[in-house]
């Protein structure tokens, strides 16, 4: 049985905006990460995803405020931790953070390098500045990046150069957990390549016990991720397999969103295009029962008053209080009047 | 090294530029009225004079140095071979004293008051600015409408207020000179301390004038810094604020450097009335007793050494800059 | 546009600033509407004893005699007019000497001025021998034993008229005499006193507030305008009109305004240089910031889509220009002019105090009233009166813009809001 690199317990984190509203950005979410698994999120714009991704990390910074729930990472609960111990035991060490857009994560005026021995520095590590480097050299040459890069000021490399002297960075402390933000959105097709095979090696060869893979780019996750969750409004509308999640979705939102992708993957080359109409709610004011219904097809007058998750067997949850067999019939006869069309 | 070799170039090329362009400013605007300037100052003075002689060899002399009665262009090289020469000319005001000989001391004066005081309030002012943008809250609540309100004041403002309040109400400090008017000029430590007590209050109105301008430019970068991604990526990463804040000063202040650059001609015009407030022997008060006199030499003679002296100030600060901002060097070698 | 007007009228510092500069223009336009004094007429001897009257209510004291005294009986009357006679420093002194004279310290009360003044009577003897006390403190106490006489006497005063030979009496005043301000025909508010030719500050100050900001706005208007038109001309045309505005401009930047002013004030001569001449020659030279910026504006506005349909759909480039980038660059334009009038107004008063400002005869501006004080050792000489005022006229307006700029900015550029 392999180990539970991080746990979340209904966790709820919110934003407080200028004036005053509480925005509940994570809405009592609940997630396990176990050692060698990859877990992507998925979801669209807005959904709360990033937001999920900073409430993993403990620290907090205005206007992000921590609600409720737990987080427990490698066995140790983080809640309600002493920021400063947050920032040396856990930052870095336990878990990093990739954000998105990483180009400009790097301060331009410092060389790498010396940023590298900032980050050692901070976490009480007193290397001397020779083998601060040589790990970094080390770092380097596993993640498949030239050495010179090291002595360089972010002005001097490339996009894709920096997306992964980014990653290489956040690794640098050997961190359990890692959340990659949308690594590869802001580049261009060779170097989200690049970057999605730096991050399996990471996997693979046993840098980082775990990952959690944040995207909007569906296509990825099927290749990525060992299982995957979709948000939606800052909850958590269904949880699966991978595959599961791709090519058998249960909560109408997910497959509406697997249906908007256009894979050259086996199986799926039939299904046309579906496209969700309408907007995610406002989450200043959330409605109290399912938030997916103005948008949903199949929704009926129970919708609105309330909804939880709904747990199966194999660990697979969705959140919508029709049955499995109501929506697997309902996908059917939709897919067989598409295919009569 | 060689990566700066381009950034100099261009910033060496820019400086000789500006400076003939001062040099040609500096001749031609007083000339741009009808007649010679001498000419009219001196029949002015002659009407009231009663030592014409004295009058005539005045006018003789500068006539002759500048040869005033040639024509224009070769009026001009005269005037550059002559300042090069450092030779202006007899003061009219303070006939025999040359003017070269007046700015000699003046020079000294506003350089040792001008130079530390923008620099200390450049640095104050900045430094004020981060805070006010990091710690936010009280602090900056009161630092901003203080700064609005200090860096609207005019340097004479500022000046004439720390004159009354410490000079007249509280006798505490001496209101005019650059030191006691019974002490010569010695290496005793009796003038020692007394120049620095008379350079207290016209180097703090400089200072806190610029204090105020700063800190309010300053704030609104380091507020523009704190949001940009580096930021929070480094928190990510467990760096410690005090460390943050080391960087965000850092890059907020390259562009303030910049500004300083540009800065400069202004804030040395405003320190210079700063000196008049208190009679401080340097070039603004000078400036004065010459605009008073009619010394066109002296004026003419003033005005350009303040035009040099803006312009190697910029030069200098540009340079510097090449030096401290990493992306300048990266952006030569490729 | 009612959007912008809404939010910049909701932001405090806007509406702060605003309402000072409002205040202070009203003040200048009303002001002598109500008040009908010349602002440059001299109303005091331009002597030493004539200039710098201290601010205060000026009752003609010939005028006084001659009205109708009404008598009152207060309280502190005699006290009060002790105490302007007899100061603290005075008393004590009468202490040392009695103390000297042998009089027990703890049977003398300062306080108490009628025992002092007893006590002082009775033992007073300017012949007297008093151990280590210098020429000069014995003179002082002499003339101090001259003024006190009488001053616990009731009595009146009696006014004698020059007649022909001997003076005759024309009338008296009794000490409980007051007369009636509002009564007295001539009778002066120097609110500020005067300055050192004589003249009343208040008035003065106003017309050289009005003065001030015309200029401010004249030269505002003229830098404006000149760097509207290069900024745009450089931004949108580019090339090598670019180029060499953009080197004038650095240019410009570089050299110090404040010489290029000197020299041309200077040259322009006392004569010539009336204050719409100064407003102008300022305008002159201070459009190189605005130019800068709006070239900025501008050259990132060029390649914005919509200037891109513009050019497509054929447009003129007049109508591409005031349709599809002044709105855009309204906002700069706008704070760049509110900048130009603080530092053209900072910019008279300084060439006012170098002495190159306009002339001073036929008007008063802020920075002339400064180059007065002090000409005339104002500060010095301790007479608030004649810079104080202007100082805080002058840190007003400058505030106010500022505090206008600031509240635009941050109406602008949501990032700087608190």
């Amino acid at each position: 049985m392999s180990e539970v690199m991080l746990e979340v317990r209904d966790l709820t984190t919110k934003y407080i905006t200028r004036y005053n509203e509480d925005i509940y950005a994570v809405d009592h979410v609940s997630l396990k990460v176990e050692e060698g698994k990859t877990l992507g999120i998925a979801g669209e714009s807005g959904c709360g995803k990033s937001t999920l991704a900073l409430s993993l990390m403990g620290y907090y910074f205005a206007p992000l405020h921590y609600t409720s729930g737990e987080i427990i990472i490698n066995g140790r609960n983080i809640t309600g931790m002493d920021p400063d111990v947050v920032r040396k035991s856990i930052l870095g060490t336990e878990i990093a953070y990739i954000p998105q857009a990483a180009m400009n994560a790097l301060n331009p005026t410092r060389k790498i390098i010396d940023f590298i021995e900032d980050v050692y520095q901070a976490h009480d590590e007193y290397k001397s500045k020779k083998e601060i480097y040589e790990l970094a050299c080390e770092c380097c040459s596993i993640l498949g990046l030239p050495e010179t890069v090291l002595q360089k000021y972010p002005v001097e490399l490339s996009g894709g150069m920096k997306q992964r002297t980014v990653i290489a960075v956040s690794v640098i402390l050997f961190p359990k957990i890692l959340i990659a933000d949308e690594p590869s959105s802001a580049l261009d097709v060779t170097s989200q390549k690049m970057v999605i095979k730096m991050l399996k090696d990471l996997m693979k060869d046993g840098f980082i016990k775990s990952m959690i893979f944040i995207t909007h780019e569906l296509p990825l996750l099927y290749n990525v991720t060992d299982d995957i969750l979709v948000m939606y409004a800052g909850q958590i509308v269904e949880k699966a397999t991978a595959k599961e999640a791709v090519f058998d979705p249960l909560h109408p939102y997910s497959k509406g969103l697997m249906g908007s992708i256009i894979v050259p993957e086996k199986g799926l080359r039939e299904v046309k295009l579906t496209a969700i109409p309408g907007v995610p709610p406002n989450l200043k004011n959330p409605p109290p029962g399912c938030r997916f219904v103005p948008r949903c097809r199949y929704a009926r007058a129970e919708c609105a008053a309330s909804v939880n998750l709904r747990n199966l067997e194999g660990g697979r949850s969705y959140r919508c209080i029709l049955s499995e067999r109501e929506l697997r019939d309902a996908y059917r006869m939709e897919a067989e009047q598409n295919a009569r069309k | 090294m060689k990566g700066y070799a381009k950034y100099f170039r261009k910033k060496i090329v820019w400086f000789i530029v500006t400076f003939i362009a001062a040099f040609l400013l500096n001749f031609f605007l007083p000339r741009l009225m009808p007649g010679d300037p001498v000419a009219a100052i001196v029949a002015r003075m002659a009407q009231g004079q009663s030592n014409a002689t004295g009058v005539q060899a005045i006018y003789k002399q500068y006539t002759e140095l500048f040869g005033t009665n040639k024509p224009i262009h070769e009026q001009f090289f005269l005037y550059v071979k002559n300042v090069f020469h450092g030779d202006f000319g007899f003061s009219f005001s303070q006939y025999p004293r040359t003017v070269a000989n007046v700015l000699k001391t003046s020079v000294w004066w506003t350089l040792g008051l001008q130079f530390p005081a923008i620099i200390v309030g450049f640095f104050i002012g900045n430094i004020l600015g981060v805070l006010a943008a990091y710690l936010r809250g009280g602090y900056d609540k009161a630092l901003m409408p203080v700064s609005i309100f200090v860096s609207g004041l005019p340097a004479f403002g500022m000046a004439t207020i720390l004159l009354v309040i410490f000079g007249v109400t509280f006798k505490l400090l001496p209101t005019s000179g650059g030191y006691g008017f019974d002490l010569i000029p010695t290496f005793s430590w009796t003038f020692i301390w007394s120049v620095i007590v008379h350079f207290q209050l016209p180097f703090w109105s400089i200072v806190l004038i610029a204090i105020g301008g700063w800190a309010i430019g300053m704030r609104s970068m380091s507020i523009y810094e704190l949001n940009a991604d580096y930021v929070k990526y480094s928190r990510f990463m467990g760096i410690k604020d005090t460390k943050i804040i080391q960087y965000v000063f850092r890059n907020a202040m390259l562009p303030q450097i910049t500004g300083l650059a540009l800065a400069i001609g202004t804030m040395v015009g405003g320190a210079l009335v700063a000196e008049i407030i208190f009679s401080y022997p340097g070039l603004g008060t000078t400036l004065l007793s010459a605009i008073r006199g009619q010394d066109y030499p002296m004026i003419s003679a003033a005005t350009l050494i303040i035009t040099i002296m803006v312009l190697v100030a910029n030069f200098a600060i540009e340079i510097l800059y090449g030096f401290i901002d990493p992306r300048i060097k990266a952006a030569q070698s490729d | 546009m009612k959007n912008t007007l809404q939010q910049v009228f909701h932001s405090g510092k806007f509406v702060v600033g605003f309402t000072i500069f409002t205040f202070i223009l009203l003040m200048v336009i009303i002001f002598p509407l109500l008040v009908n004094t010349p602002p440059l007429g001299i109303i005091s001897q331009g002597s030493t004893q004539g200039s710098f009257l201290p601010p205060g209510l000026y009752v003609n004291v010939y005028d006084s005699i001659a009205t109708t005294p009404y008598t009152l009986n207060l309280d502190d009357a005699a006290a009060k007019r002790i105490a302007s006679r007899l100061s603290p420093a005075d008393r004590t002194a009468i202490k040392e000497w009695l103390v000297k004279a042998g009089i027990p310290e703890n049977e003398i009360d300062t306080t108490d001025t009628d025992t002092l003044l007893d006590l002082w009577a009775s033992n007073y003897d300017p012949g007297k021998e008093m151990s280590g006390m210098t020429f000069a403190k014995t003179r002082y106490y002499q003339r101090l034993d001259a003024s006190l006489q009488g001053l616990l006497s009731t009595q009146g005063l009696t006014i004698a008229a020059a007649g022909t030979d001997t003076l005759q009496a024309a009338g008296s005043v009794a000490q409980s005499d007051y007369v009636n301000v509002t009564e007295v025909p001539n009778v002066r508010l120097l609110a500020l006193g005067t300055d050192n030719f004589g003249r009343d500050v208040l008035p003065e100050l106003v017309s050289a507030t009005g003065t001030s900001l015309l200029i401010g706005l004249v030269a505002g208007v003229i830098a404006t305008t000149i760097g509207l038109v290069l900024g745009l001309a450089a931004g949108y045309i580019g090339g090598v009109v670019d180029d060499i505005i953009t080197f004038v401009n650095n240019l410009f930047i570089v050299i110090p305004s404040i010489v290029v002013l000197i020299l041309i004030s200077y040259s322009i001569g006392q004569e010539k240089r009336g204050p719409v001449t100064i407003a102008v020659v300022i305008g002159l030279f201070g459009w190189v910031w605005t130019a800068k910026a709006v070239r900025a504006q501008v050259i990132s506005l060029r390649n914005r889509d919509h200037v891109n349909m513009s050019k497509l759909s054929g447009h003129p480039i007049a109508m591409i220009i005031f349709t599809d980038i002044l709105p855009y660059i309204a906002s700069y334009v706008i704070m760049a002019f509110i900048l130009q009038i603080s530092t053209a107004i900072l910019s008279e008063a300084s060439l006012s105090i170098l002495g190159l400002g306009p002339k001073t005869s036929s008007t008063a501006t802020l920075g002339l009233m400064m180059n007065w004080a002090m000409v005339y050792m104002a500060p010095s000489l301790g007479k608030w009166w004649a810079y104080m005022p202007v100082i805080v006229v002058i840190a007003l307006v400058s505030f106010s813009l500022n505090l206008m700029n600031t509240g635009l900015d941050q109406v602008y550029n949501p990032a700087l809001r608190e």
